[in-house]
């Protein structure tokens, strides 16, 4: 199967007014000795045979009825609405907006993206979207060091593993040295060197993190410190106090949750938002409202264009071209399709039935709740033996909570549990009852 | 006034919404045992809209936009070539869409993930790929990182990377995002690089190595190349393809062959992945067997126990980012790839020469074309010679006033008031015969009426934009 229009008249036809007499001849600029005769690849397929294959590939996963997995990836309900939207391809198959009088619609969709994320955030400015929460997590702690012009950032615990290690592989790579600090030390690790605090909130352990807590006393030693927050699952916003509220500097997120669903972890959106003096150092692409150059009709357009690398090169403020656009399309579309009220209800149920399975494990012998923090969906758990709570799940056709070890070695028997508004009390107290299982096989074999 | 703008929040209505959230079902705790007052939010400012009210709005709006599937998009270096339907159903499967990146049992995903690596690295000439990068520009970071970590590991410091004027402007952002500067070497008369100034360049002994696109953005391929990477190996140096122009040599010459060491892949331009509006899209990365180990984390292996990730020996560059790449936007890809086989990628590239070609002969019998040469998949044309001091961005803008999408403009920069055409293979005769009658009908318009071309556009739902107000006084969001 190609996708290709012509006959072979046609060819002949267009070969013939181009003035050469076969298609090889189109390609006499590339040394003789470099044309390859064929690719060693199998035959194409018609499309009901690639349907067929991608039907085995997909038997290779299994799809979870129910599911207990976070850690940076969650399982939210996504409206009809979105993909609807998301499946225009007066939308999905256009380009990034450079005519901006034939791309109005999709310019207007992401000026209204930029407005419903600074309204979520309470943030002064949100950009067209990064590529993920980690790369954009990444790109703020670049920028703080752009904005102080100093070279060191603290990571604070509870970071994202995998967020930490980007965060890492980005510093290294324009040398800006990574200091790692906890609440019980952060004060000594502050000096005039340190040009961003990074913490996450909720963090990848659950807590929520009370940052106004610090936010003080970095400001009196570091003044000019930026203070960045990453947070992996925006849904909270429904019910908690925006960053834009707490002082915060730079405020990034993964917007996963809103619309996107699981896909293996990509594509997602990295959500970028920082406060208005930070404008012109910010990455990736802005659009702005305007008016005609007669000054008649509104409109919109890529604007603060002299940041980016098209214009200038090595000088930009990043090298992001293409970012997540359609995915930002689709998370504007989740937020309206929910509305407060709808906002208010996921984060309300993510934080009630969390809350609801964390309480009924505490109460089961050999379960230990080990957060001394408030928590939004997730939450650790030390449990009696994880290997087989994880084995009976996957019986009961329930996606088991993470093994923390599995980041952090030395963290052996917790688990990362994970409630979010689409657990039924079904499958809560198919959960609970496996729980209970466990620990009476447990004290059967003490 | 009324405004000829409606905003989504303009339609607000005060409804209960609570249509996409399931049922509670569980005994609830009061909120202020489970967080301090403190933590709660007080307000939160977006409406409740109607369903109905939603779809009409984006409805509205996608009436407003253009894409592959409105006409032609000829812009050059961006291949917008069509969207097979079908990479939509497949990419839609639940047992896609509906699978954890931490989750045991993803045999399926990753076996799709190690498979494609292969077949891009049969594309390209690689010995291995990584799928990470989440785009273009992204991979060409991950590619100038894992230069940088080859020279640290030889324990050689390298701080200069080689980019031609007619590179993509992400060249040289990516090389300082990696902690390099920039040598700029400047194309000759055939946009093609200066093996004299090249072998000057390299003399510094400070060059980790070079970026190049072949065909290069003029849509001329380096007649040279082989002459430049020998060059730039023995002074010590990496070459880096830029891939955003693999299209045109698909199934018909390969980087590696070519001399290069790190490329680059767009699965959202060559690949056929839709581009969404400026994304999501897919930048994997294929190196030369010597820099497998500094590829990012996670790499796949395939074992007896099945494709699982190869043990991090310190050597990777580490991780760039988080889980597996733009899984989604790779899933496209591989159909693509299926889907033609060996046959039908080797006629991609065929049939994008031939029609660029054609574009070529019959336009540059009234527009400028600097570098006239058999191209590639793409040419450029200059506004030089037009009269009435009618630009580019004029041409342009007009050009949108006939029902098409305008070329890209004003770049390369190598070639003043650039008109960058790449029509890709999937637009029949008929579409390129309108595109040149369109453009044929514009020159005539530039001698006979040029205000037509300065007030354009006018059949667009705005007249042209002003920029500058836009930058002066930045309105971000309502």
């Amino acid at each position: 199967m190609d996708f290709i229009p012509h006959n072979d008249k046609t060819i002949a036809e267009m070969l013939d007014i181009i003035g050469v007499k076969s298609l090889q001849e189109l390609f006499q600029d590339i040394p003789k000795d470099l044309i390859i005769e064929k690719l060693n690849l199998p035959s194409g397929l018609s499309e009901p045979d690639l349907l067929k294959q991608f039907e085995k590939i997909t038997q290779k996963n299994k799809v979870y009825s129910s599911s207990f997995l976070g850690g940076g990836c969650y399982n939210h309900y996504i409206p009809s609405l979105v993909d609807f939207v998301t499946s225009r391809s007066e939308f999905y198959t256009s380009y990034t907006p450079y005519q901006a009088e034939a791309s109005q619609g999709y310019l207007q969709a992401i000026y209204e993206y930029q407005t419903i994320i600074s309204r979520l955030t309470q943030m002064d400015v949100a950009n067209a979207s990064m590529y993920d929460g980690s790369t954009a997590l990444a790109e703020a702690a670049i920028m703080s060091t752009i904005i102080t012009r100093k070279d060191t950032i603290i990571l604070f615990k509870g970071i994202h593993p995998e967020y930490e290690e980007v965060v890492k592989t980005y510093c290294w790579g324009q040398n800006i040295n990574i200091v790692y600090a906890s609440e019980d030390n952060l004060i000594e690790k502050l000096n005039g060197d340190v040009a961003a605090l990074l913490f996450q909130s909720p963090n990848f352990f659950g807590d929520i993190e009370d940052i106004s807590k610090f936010a003080k006393n970095i400001r009196e030693i570091v003044p000019n410190c930026l203070i960045i927050q990453a947070m992996t699952d925006p849904t909270c916003l429904g019910i908690l106090n925006p960053p834009g509220l707490t002082d915060i500097d730079i405020f990034v997120a993964e917007g996963q949750s809103f619309g996107l669903g699981l896909s293996f972890g990509g594509p997602g959106l990295g959500i970028f938002t920082a406060k208005q003096k930070y404008l012109r150092k910010m990455p990736g692409r802005l659009i702005g409202k305007t008016t005609e150059i007669n000054g008649e009709k509104t409109g919109f357009i890529l604007t603060l264009q002299a940041r980016e690398q098209h214009i200038r090169r090595e000088k930009a403020s990043s090298n992001i071209c293409t970012n997540q656009a359609l995915c930002a399309l689709a998370t504007l579309t989740y937020l309206l399709a929910l509305g407060k009220t709808g906002l208010k209800e996921v984060a309300t149920q993510n934080i009630q039935k969390a809350h609801y399975v964390k309480k009924e494990l505490s109460k089961i012998p050999g379960y230990e709740i080990l957060n001394k923090k408030p928590t939004y969906n997730e939450f650790l758990v030390k449990c009696p033996n994880i290997d087989s709570l994880i084995n009976l799940c996957k019986q009961k056709d329930l996606q088991p909570p993470l093994k923390i070890s599995s980041y952090y070695p030395e963290m052996k028997d917790i688990a990362l549990v994970c409630v979010t508004e689409m657990n039924s009390k079904n499958s809560i107290d198919t959960f609970l009852e496996i729980a209970r299982i466990v620990s009476n096989n447990k004290t059967e074999g003490e | 006034m009324i405004s000829n703008i409606q905003l989504i929040f303009d339609k607000e209505n005060e409804g209960n919404q609570q249509n996409f959230v399931p049922k509670m079902e569980i005994d609830q705790t009061e909120l202020d045992e489970i967080l301090p007052a403190s933590l709660l939010r007080k307000d939160l400012p977006i409406p409740n809209i109607p369903e109905i009210n939603i779809v009409r709005h984006f409805i509205r709006l996608s009436n407003k936009n253009y894409g592959v599937d409105t006409g032609i998009y000829p812009l050059g270096s961006c291949t917008m070539k069509y969207n097979p339907k079908v990479n939509e159903t497949i990419a839609k499967l639940p047992g896609f869409t509906r699978i954890h990146p931490l989750q045991e049992e993803n045999q399926g995903c990753l076996e799709l993930l190690y498979h494609i690596s292969k077949q891009l690295g049969e594309i390209t000439g690689m010995d291995g790929f990584t799928l990470q990068p989440a785009a273009g520009a992204h991979g060409e970071l991950v590619g100038l990182l894992i230069m940088k970590k080859y020279f640290e590991s030889k324990g050689i410091k390298k701080q200069k990377i080689i980019v031609p004027d007619s590179a993509h402007g992400t060249n040289p952002a990516s090389a300082k995002m990696a902690g390099f500067s920039i040598i700029e070497l400047i194309s000759n008369e055939f946009g093609e690089i200066p093996l004299d100034q090249l072998e000057f360049a390299m003399q510094d002994g400070n060059v980790a190595g070079i970026m190049l696109t072949n065909p290069n953005t003029l849509g001329v391929f380096d007649r040279q190349i082989k002459e430049i990477t020998r060059i730039v190996h023995e002074n010590g140096g990496l070459c880096y393809y830029d891939g955003a122009n693999l299209n045109p040599i698909l199934g018909i010459c390969r980087p590696r062959d070519m001399g290069f060491d790190i490329v680059h892949l767009n699965l959202h331009k060559t690949f056929s992945s839709p581009h969404g509006g400026g994304g999501p899209g897919s930048g994997p990365i294929g190196v030369v067997k010597e820099l497998i180990p500094f590829l990012p984390i996670p790499c796949l292996i395939s074992t007896e126990k099945g494709i699982v990730c190869r043990e991090n020996d310190n050597k990777s560059i580490g991780r760039i980012k988080a889980f597996w790449g733009n899984f989604g936007v790779i899933v496209r890809a591989y159909a693509y790839i299926l889907a033609l086989g060996s046959e039908g990628l080797k006629k991609v590239g065929q049939i994008a020469v031939l029609n660029a070609n054609y574009l070529r002969i019959l336009l540059q019998q009234k527009y400028k074309l600097p570098y006239n040469r058999i191209c590639q998949h793409e040419f450029v044309l200059s506004d030089q010679g037009i009269p009435n001091d009618i630009t580019t961005e004029d041409i342009a803008k007009r050009i949108l006033d006939y029902g098409i999408y305008a070329p890209t403009i004003y770049f390369p920069l190598v070639v003043p008031g650039a008109l960058m055409i790449e029509p890709t293979e999937t637009e029949s005769k008929q579409s390129l015969d309108y595109f040149i009658e369109v453009m044929n009908k514009i020159y005539e318009e530039t001698k006979q009426n040029p205000e037509l071309l300065k007030n354009a556009p006018q059949n667009m739902p705005v007249k042209r934009l002003d920029a500058v107000l836009a930058a002066r006084k930045p309105i971000l969001h309502d």
